[in-house]
């Protein structure tokens, strides 16, 4: 659990790497849908505006053109032109009566200010009956005025001003002027004036707008601003409106609308005023609530990472766990066990690299066996090479003793010694087999015995007391041999009196055990156990004595063939000899 | 639960992703300032005819509300002379503990107290209009009524030239009030050379600025009026009307009332300076969210003054100053 969480781990690692890949997808799903949106949104409220914007420039248009009907219809009325024509003459209309009927054309609309008509010979006539002239100022002077005279009776519409043609009263209004002509066309009247609430325009303008922060403003051609929300603003320069960007959009037919200062303009012309209305639209109210946008795309992408971490355990634990599986199974390698990985459930991989791993597996495990094999083999050639070297000095010593007798003329001993000799050699070789009938090393040890009783010149007295039932039985050549040599050189010899070597054989529970018994010098405890110990440890070889490398052979040569549980032990009591037992199974040769 | 970490790495994951969403998103927002107090306004007086001097500078603060997104609560008390009524209501906006105060002090002394109460508790003020006798407030955004007062000592300079009568008298409306002692040391420092007889207080009171005028008219040698604000404007003009000495006695004003106007059209007012009410209003609330928004901000603005003649008063760049729109 603890490496899995490491950071090295390969779940860790695939967690890591989707993590970050989905968190750079999500972002930039962001990125693009962020825009995306904007786009969407911006086209879509600009798209909202510009209808607006129609509506507004629609709602002045309609007011100023029904202002003008109202123009038209006074400037059509008969009476009206018969008392501008005839001035205050007997038979005409009375200055009352004009009045009133004036006053009829306000009243029907409360957005129209006033009706003035200004006759010739400075004659004024006002639709409000209570109102006095303003005497302080020109008529003649006003821009209004001058244009209706030059316009030549087209309507001529002013820009926003403030009114001050009636005494003590200080309006705003957008005026609608017009030359009166006479009936003929060919004599100049006078000038009507309509004044329209200014207020109208401004309601207008105020009402159709976008979003906590929009607003609309109207210009003329002249740069003049006609209506503006925060017009004293501009006027002190503190705030400003980009009238060159306006100007260059005006004639620009590609684009609907520019961007400045965080904000969008778009301009609609009125045809009928030239009055250019500007609608602005803040940029902080076409993208309300990315509060909302951020938290569901986070919320997203907590569902995307979760997916992602499950997805990635269920993937890593499918390689993972199989992986796991097999390196617990290869660590048994380091015990020297060689374990099978078997049928695994896993991925074509990791079932491919197990079946890879069996049969390398299986292969290492042949190898192992062969290399015992062989192995075991060369320790038996050796050993065959050990027990082949009769040792030298007792070939020679024999043949001299035969040498001796035949100078002697001991005819007889000499062919009871030579034909002893050959036997033991005959044996020895054996054509080359390893494992020989019990009556052969019976003859073998027999022939040794009998060499050795005539050069020691009846030192010893031997007997030969083996179960006649094994004689056909098996065992290792030149088992035997040894231990009578051992017992010779190193019992024996060594005493004045004379010895006996006694070797026994019977069946004990399914092996055979035979025993070379000698009443020579015997043993210390601490020799026997040191030989006994020399016995089971492969030891140097030097320490031991030619007689002593033989036993051991022996010995080994045993295990070797049969088990650990067979071999040579001793048993010796010291002046009263040395008895060795041989533990071999009971065999037989096969055919 | 195996899985715990997982769960674990999964919410740091979205956290960095909402994090990062929000720091994309901030570019992108614009920089309100958001407030939990709404910003509280102490006017002079709340009682005032419609288009008036601070039914415009409201005007201003409402644009300026609007465009920066704040939310403001005006309140004051009925009449510019109600001092201790206005510093009552300052301790109670105080205990509202807004996030900052607009005060335009009807007194430039015994408001002081009421400022350093609002100061102590960590709250910001900025004065408008007529100010304090202290340095506690962050920002005063006034017209410069000195600047005001050399404009019209210099109209009335250039007028008095014209005039045979040299004499020249300042009707003042109040003592002690900064407006009042600004204008008329701009009005003096304009008219060093010439022959100021004096200065006289009508107290906010057309009559008294009338009856003054009547007495002033009786000296032969009197040849201007300065009035300092528009009652007393109004009141001088007044006279001046019924007596029929325009031709006589020059006035110079202060302010742009409806009547004040006729006067300048009649020529019975020869010239009047105005403020710029809306601005101030307007420049009033830039100034205080600035400041809450940790912006540098001047400690005085002057909101500037304009002289209106006849001549000037039907520009179009001045028209909405004097005649504003009414809504």
């Amino acid at each position: 659990m603890k490496a899995r969480l490491g950071l090295g781990s390969l779940e860790s690692r695939i967690y890591m790497i989707f993590t970050l890949m989905i968190f750079v997808a999500v972002f930039i799903m962001q990125l693009v849908s962020f825009r995306f949106t904007i786009n969407a949104l911006r086209s879509s409220t600009l798209e909202n505006n510009r209808t607006l914007l129609g509506q507004l420039v629609t709602q002045i248009d309609s007011y100023i053109s029904g202002m003008e009907q109202i123009s038209q219809a006074v400037q059509d009325d008969p009476e009206i032109i018969e008392y501008m024509l005839n001035g205050a003459n007997s038979g005409s209309p009375s200055y009352l009566s004009i009045q009133q009927r004036l006053g009829n054309y306000i009243k029907a609309r409360n957005d129209i200010s006033d009706i003035i008509i200004i006759g010739r010979d400075g004659l004024v006539i006002t639709a409000d009956p209570d109102s006095n002239l303003n005497p302080w100022t020109s008529v003649s002077e006003k821009d209004w005025y001058l244009e209706a005279m030059d316009a030549g009776g087209q309507t001529v519409v002013s820009s926003s001003y403030v009114q001050n043609l009636v005494e003590g009263r200080y309006s705003w209004v957008v005026s609608l002027s017009r030359e009166i002509l006479s009936v003929d066309k060919n004599e100049s009247l006078g000038v009507m004036l309509v004044d329209l609430k200014f207020n109208r325009i401004k309601e207008l303008c105020q009402s159709l707008v976008v979003g906590r922060k929009g607003y609309n403003f109207i210009i003329d051609s002249d740069r003049n601003y006609i209506f503006h929300p925060t017009q004293q603003l501009v006027y002190s320069n503190i705030r400003s409106e980009p009238i060159d960007s306006i100007y260059a959009l005006l004639k620009n037919t590609e684009d609907e609308f520019f961007f400045a200062d965080k904000k969008y303009f778009m301009i609609e012309t009125s045809d009928i005023t030239g009055w250019f209305v500007v609608s602005v639209t803040h940029e902080s109210d076409i993208v309300t609530d990315w509060r909302y946008v951020q938290i569901s795309y986070s919320l997203l992408g907590l569902i995307l990472f979760l997916i992602v971490g499950l997805a990635t355990n269920r993937i890593s634990s499918g390689i993972t766990k199989p992986v796991r599986k097999l390196q617990d199974i290869m660590k048994s390698v380091d015990t020297g066990e060689f374990r099978l990985v078997g049928s695994i459930r896993a991925t074509d991989e990791i079932k491919e690299l197990a079946r890879e791993y069996d049969t390398m597996v299986g292969h290492i495990r042949n190898l192992m066996e062969a290399n015992t094999r062989e192995q075991e083999l060369k320790r038996k050639s050796d050993l065959k090479a050990l027990q082949a070297q009769i040792n030298p000095h007792f070939l020679y010593n024999t043949l001299d003793s035969i040498i001796w007798m035949g100078e002697m003329g001991q005819n007889k001993e000499v062919v009871l010694m030579t034909s002893a000799l050959s036997k033991l050699f005959r044996i020895s070789i054996s054509k080359g087999r390893e494992i020989i009938k019990i009556t052969d090393e019976i003859a073998h040890v027999e022939s040794y015995l009998t060499i050795q009783k005539m050069r020691y010149k009846d030192k010893f007295e031997y007997s030969i007391d083996i179960d006649p039932d094994l004689y056909t039985h098996t065992i290792l050549k030149i088992t035997l041999q040894p231990l009578v040599e051992n017992a010779i050189y190193h019992g024996i010899k060594e005493v004045d009196h004379k010895g006996l070597i006694q070797i026994t054989g019977e069946e004990l529970d399914g092996n055979i055990k035979l025993e070379v018994v000698d009443n020579g010098k015997g043993m210390t405890t601490e020799e026997l156990e040191e030989l006994n110990q020399n016995l089971d440890t492969s030891s140097n070889s030097h320490q031991l004595s030619q007689q002593g490398m033989g036993v051991r052979n022996v010995h080994e040569r045993i295990q070797l063939y049969f088990g650990k549980e067979y071999g040579l032990s001793y048993i010796s009591t010291p002046g009263s000899g040395t008895r060795i037992t041989v533990l071999i199974p009971s065999e037989t040769l096969e055919a | 639960m195996k899985n715990w970490y997982l769960i674990l790495l999964s919410l740091v994951a979205a956290f960095i992703l909402f994090i990062a969403l929000s720091i994309l998103y901030e570019q992108k927002t614009p920089e309100e300032l958001d407030l939990s107090e709404p910003i509280q306004i102490v006017m002079k007086s709340i009682e005032g005819q419609p288009m008036d001097f601070w039914d415009v500078v409201t005007q201003g603060i409402d644009e300026a509300a609007r465009e920066f997104g704040v939310e403001v609560k005006i309140t004051g008390p009925r009449y510019e002379k109600e001092i201790n009524r206005q510093i009552n209501i300052m301790d109670a906006v105080i205990d509202e503990r807004p996030p900052i105060i607009i005060l335009a002090a009807n007194d430039y002394k015994r408001l002081v107290g009421s400022v350093e109460k609002a100061d102590a508790l960590g709250i910001p003020v900025v004065t408008m209009d007529s100010g304090i006798q202290s340095d506690i407030p962050v920002s005063f955004i006034a017209t410069d009524n000195i600047d005001a007062g050399n404009k019209a000592g210099d109209e009335m300079k250039r007028l008095i030239l014209l005039n045979s009568r040299k004499s020249i008298a300042i009707v003042s409306h109040i003592k002690e009030t900064a407006t009042a002692i600004d204008r008329e040391a701009g009005v003096r420092e304009a008219l060093l050379d010439e022959n100021v007889i004096g200065t006289w207080f009508c107290d906010v009171e057309q009559e008294k600025a009338y009856l003054i005028t009547l007495e002033l008219l009786k000296d032969e040698s009197l040849g201007g009026v300065v009035a300092l604000n528009e009652v007393a404007a109004l009141g001088v003009a007044r006279a001046i009307d019924e007596m029929d000495a325009e031709g006589k006695v020059f006035v110079v004003g202060f302010d742009s009332a409806v009547r004040e106007l006729s006067y300048l059209e009649e020529g019975i007012i020869k010239a009047t300076v105005v403020q710029r009410p809306y601005n101030m209003g307007y420049i009033t609330i830039k100034t205080a969210v600035d400041y809450l928004k940790g912006n540098k901000i001047e400690t005085f603005i002057d909101t500037g003054s304009i002289l209106i003649t006849r001549e000037n008063m039907f520009q179009r760049e001045y028209q909405e100053l004097l005649f504003p729109v009414s809504n």
